[in-house]
């Protein structure tokens, strides 16, 4: 089996994080990244796939120089090699230009099998794998917890609502998004790491790929959550009370 | 009747023959020693080169060699009947070495002392003292072996030992008994010949067994690494730890065959103990096992059919083994080395450890709590920001940063130092020093922790740092060292008994269990300064396994973060023991100690004591801070 795995490197889970000066984005200079979770999960599920059916795992990801860890970790784990699509300008481009890249680097590759994490950790749109197997042109599954090759293609699990699970069965080649969870991760090690010094790591220009089109999302501003709670004690009697309630909920609230 | 001065008695003459059977049995013997001790040797030799060995510091060596070697205080100390009777054999034998010279010289028809001269007389005297002790004592070990059988010996008798016992004996006696014969008669040529035959005997028997102490002990104990726990580096790209036999050095080789399967590291495992499969002498045997099985050059794994994985990760890494060993025996440089060569490989599969190195590698501490519960902390308890100005950084680490003993603990200290006048603060941002996975053996995290936290420390300019946290204190001080030069660093309890004439004295005759924490204790030979502490605020009682011999609380070695126990509680067997003391308090200066006991006394029935950090235990008999706060803005809402 030739399984694509698409990561993307991502601001570290416990990263403080503060808005850049523009407010469309968050200041970058001092921070620390790591793998996109559902991704490390996505790594996890192809890696175990290559160990029961064989085959090579080859790992993915758009962004600047510094994905360059995040790839060698997943050739450390136990990626077979690696594709950098080295691209400065993330912030300008949409779901759309995203997958349009990836779609790109794969196309070459004749994978049987691409999976993606089911969202990202920074902008969580969850639509990059989605829009990325329309462009391949395979079929896809999304919030997908495990995989098994079958003789006619692959049986997964699908994670609902409220502890329903769905079993979709679909045909090789696919793309699939991947929900965390699913396994329990691997750690990298020291062996993994010198070893993935001598696996290759290709590196393709985003530019070489063709020019970004022009966004069809844009994303307008961010700004921090305002926590704010207050606390307020109605006086009076159950009646009084009941009537300043209704009329804060309606004026102030707005809920009513 | 025995004779007024009796003499050694000699044959006086030896025929040819004789000579020459003598001759002949001695270079048997000698060769029947080689034949086993030279392969033996040569395996050791074969094996990798240290890397950081130096034969340095020649003066604690010597020092170490007289006092362990030549006085066995080590010996004595730890197991004061055994190990005395033990060093009257050795003295024994140390003595008889002229009288052992003689005797063959005599065998060949030129011996050099007289025994009716002055000087032979003496001797032969002063060497008949120690043969009655020696005699005396190889009898007490013999009985207390194979009559006493204590546990810690092993299920199995030992036979081999038995035999030993026997010649040692036999060679006491024989030699005692040529006083009572005299000079050129039968008796004292069969007395001669029984002797030389013990000693012919017993020589090849030597490289066979636990005996082989006698002859590589001497130098375990002179070339040891040096320092406690001296974790080697790991070196150029093929280097992942012990894992197979190409990986074990000249060092782990020599302890192996210095074993004399004492049982005293077993004795005082906190997992032997509490009935885990880990049994630190059996570690040791097992390397032996193979090197004299696969050998060094081998590449089968040493966790497999020698030693067992499941066991190595059953360690604490609390270092009573490696203290109580009187020949040498460095285990946790071997334990950690096994670790290695588990998890750099990654054929060590733990959901739990996964699950910590995976913690360690994306976030900040090894609780897997986000680090705005650290800021939070700091905020809430005002405790002020180190910007460079301050004398000291106060470390938080993870426990003191997110775990709410580890906290109180933090906020005491915080309070004590306040009371004291000391400038200090906490970082902005802090990583898990990697204790755990240092001793767990992951060197790829511990690497990346060790070297962003130098980092972090260097632009703070970060000169002096103190912490509530053994393990921190240890990791930054020494563990760090591999990947650049950390600030000066020292425990809270060492700070606080260096004020401990301004802080003010308790009225208390509480009595306080203090334990002493293995990283504090053995590793950091902390003892006098949180006793000092503790009789400010009340009175000091010891459990009985105190100082050196201090009983692990069962946290460490990474073993805090791994899940479920097998057996029997580490952590309740020694609280146990600290609340048997009838204390009315048990003191600890650890966080993850103070962790592991208040869940072991929180089980007990009944009620139990208290459980404090000496910080806490000062803390206590402070006066009350001036200015309190105002919690409450005007106008009856509060605001978050």
């Amino acid at each position: 089996m030739r399984i694509v795995v698409a990561i993307k490197q991502v601001p570290e889970r416990d990263a403080q994080v503060r808005i850049d000066a523009s407010a469309k984005w968050i200041e970058e200079s001092d921070m620390q990244y790591a793998m996109n979770e559902s991704d490390a999960y996505a790594l996890e599920e192809a890696l175990q796939l290559k160990e029961k059916n064989g085959g090579e795992v080859i790992v993915l990801s758009v962004g600047p120089e510094r994905v360059g860890t995040t790839i060698r970790e997943a050739l450390a784990k136990g990626a077979d090699r690696a594709i950098h699509v080295d691209c400065n300008d993330l912030a300008n481009r949409d779901a759309l230009a995203v997958a349009r890249l990836l779609a790109d680097a794969i196309k070459a590759e004749n994978a049987d099998l691409v999976l993606t994490g089911l969202q990202s950790d920074d902008l969580g749109y969850g639509q990059t794998g989605v829009i990325l197997a329309e462009l391949l042109g395979v079929p896809h599954a999304s919030l997908i917890l495990t995989v098994e090759k079958t003789d006619g293609g692959l049986k997964v699990k699908r994670e609902l609502e409220a502890g329903w699970f769905q079993e979709i069965e679909l045909p090789m080649p696919a793309v699939l998004a991947i929900q965390s969870g699913g396994n329990k991760l691997r750690y990298a090690t020291l062996m993994g790491i010198k070893k993935a010094k001598t696996k290759e790591m290709r590196v393709a220009a985003a530019s070489d790929l063709g020019a970004a089109p022009a966004p069809l999302a844009v994303l307008e501003g961010i700004a921090l959550p305002q926590k704010q709670r207050t606390t307020q004690i109605l006086p009076g009697d159950a009646k009084q009370a009941a009537a300043a309630l209704v009329e804060k909920l309606k004026f102030e609230a707005r809920v009513l | 009747m025995i004779p007024v001065h009796a003499t050694l008695a000699e044959p006086q003459y030896f025929s040819v023959l004789e000579k020459l059977l003598f001759l002949i049995l001695v270079v048997a013997s000698g060769a029947l020693f080689w034949r086993r001790f030279g392969p033996i040797l040569h395996r050791i030799l074969a094996s990798r080169k240290d890397p950081d060995f130096h034969l340095d510091h020649l003066g604690r060596r010597l020092w170490d060699f007289f006092a362990e070697v030549i006085c066995q205080a080590k010996v004595i100390r730890q197991r004061p009947l055994p190990g005395l009777a033990h060093a009257c054999v050795f003295w024994g034998f140390c003595a008889f070495a002229l009288v052992t010279l003689n005797h063959a010289a005599v065998g060949f028809g030129v011996g050099f002392l007289d025994p009716a001269g002055f000087f032979g007389r003496f001797y032969f005297y002063l060497a008949a003292a120690f043969a009655i002790a020696c005699a005396a004592g190889i009898f007490g070990l013999f009985a207390r072996r194979f009559f006493v059988r204590p546990r810690w010996l092993g299920a199995k008798v030992s036979y081999e030992s038995g035999i030993i016992a026997g010649l040692i004996f036999l060679l006491m006696i024989t030699y005692l008994a040529a006083f009572f014969t005299t000079d050129g008669t039968t008796a004292a040529r069969v007395l001669w010949w029984v002797h030389t035959l013990a000693l012919l005997v017993f020589v090849p028997i030597i490289p066979h067994t636990k005996h082989l102490h006698l002859v590589l002990s001497p130098a375990t104990v002179f070339l040891s690494r040096g320092e406690f726990s001296k974790i080697p580096p790991l070196v150029g790209d093929e280097d992942f730890g012990l894992v197979t036999g190409k990986d074990l050095t000249q060092l782990v080789s020599l302890q192996a065959y210095s074993c004399v399967e004492c049982g005293r590291c077993s004795e005082h495992c906190p997992a032997t103990n509490t009935g885990k499969e880990l049994n630190p002498r059996e570690i040791v045997l097992g390397v032996r096992a193979y090197l004299n099985g696969p050998g060094p050059a081998s590449e089968e794994p040493l966790l497999g059919k020698y030693n067992s994985q499941t066991a190595v990760f059953q360690c604490t890494t609390c270092g009573a083994c490696e203290f109580q060993c009187p020949v040498g025996i460095e285990h946790l440089p071997i334990m950690v080395g096994l670790r290695r060569g588990a998890v750099n490989t990654g054929t060590w599969e733990d959901d739990y450890g996964a699950k910590l190195f995976n913690q360690l590698e994306r976030g900040s501490n090894a609780l897997g709590i986000s680090a705005l519960e650290r800021d939070k902390f700091i905020q809430k308890q005002g405790l002020p920001v180190f910007d460079g100005t301050q004398e000291y950084c106060l470390w938080l680490g993870c426990m003191g940063a997110y775990d709410p003993k580890g906290r109180e603990i933090v906020t005491a200290f915080a309070r004590v130092m306040d009371y004291l006048g000391t400038s200090y603060g906490v970082l902005k941002k802090e990583k898990c020093t990697g204790d755990p996975v240092r001793r767990l053996g992951n060197d790829l995290v511990f690497q990346t922790l060790a070297e962003e936290n130098l980092k972090n420390l260097a632009q703070n300019k970060v000169k002096k740092i103190v912490s509530i946290c053994p393990h921190c204190v240890r990791t930054i001080q020494e563990d760090w060292k591999a990947y650049g030069t950390p600030p000066e660093i020292e425990h809270h309890t060492e700070f606080m008994a260096r004020h401990a004439d301004r802080l003010p004295k308790q009225a208390s005759n509480e009595k306080v269990a203090y334990h002493d924490p293995c990283y504090l204790g053995r590793y950091r030979d902390v003892y006098d300064e949180p006793r000092a502490l503790v009789q400010i605020s009340g009175r000091l009682v010891e459990a009985p396994r105190h100082k050196e011999r201090s009983f692990c609380c069962g946290a460490g070695g990474g073993l805090a973060f791994l899940g479920e126990e097998t057996g029997e509680r580490v952590s309740h067997m020694r609280a146990a023991e600290l609340v048997a003391t009838g204390a009315q308090t048990v003191g600890t200066a650890c966080p993850f100690c103070n962790s592991m006991f208040r869940d072991a006394l929180g089980e007990m029935n009944g009620t139990a004591p208290q459980l404090l950090d000496v910080a806490q235990l000062i803390a206590r008999g402070l006066p009350e801070p001036i200015a309190a706060v105002a919690t409450t803005a005007p106008g009856g809402s509060t605001r978050e």
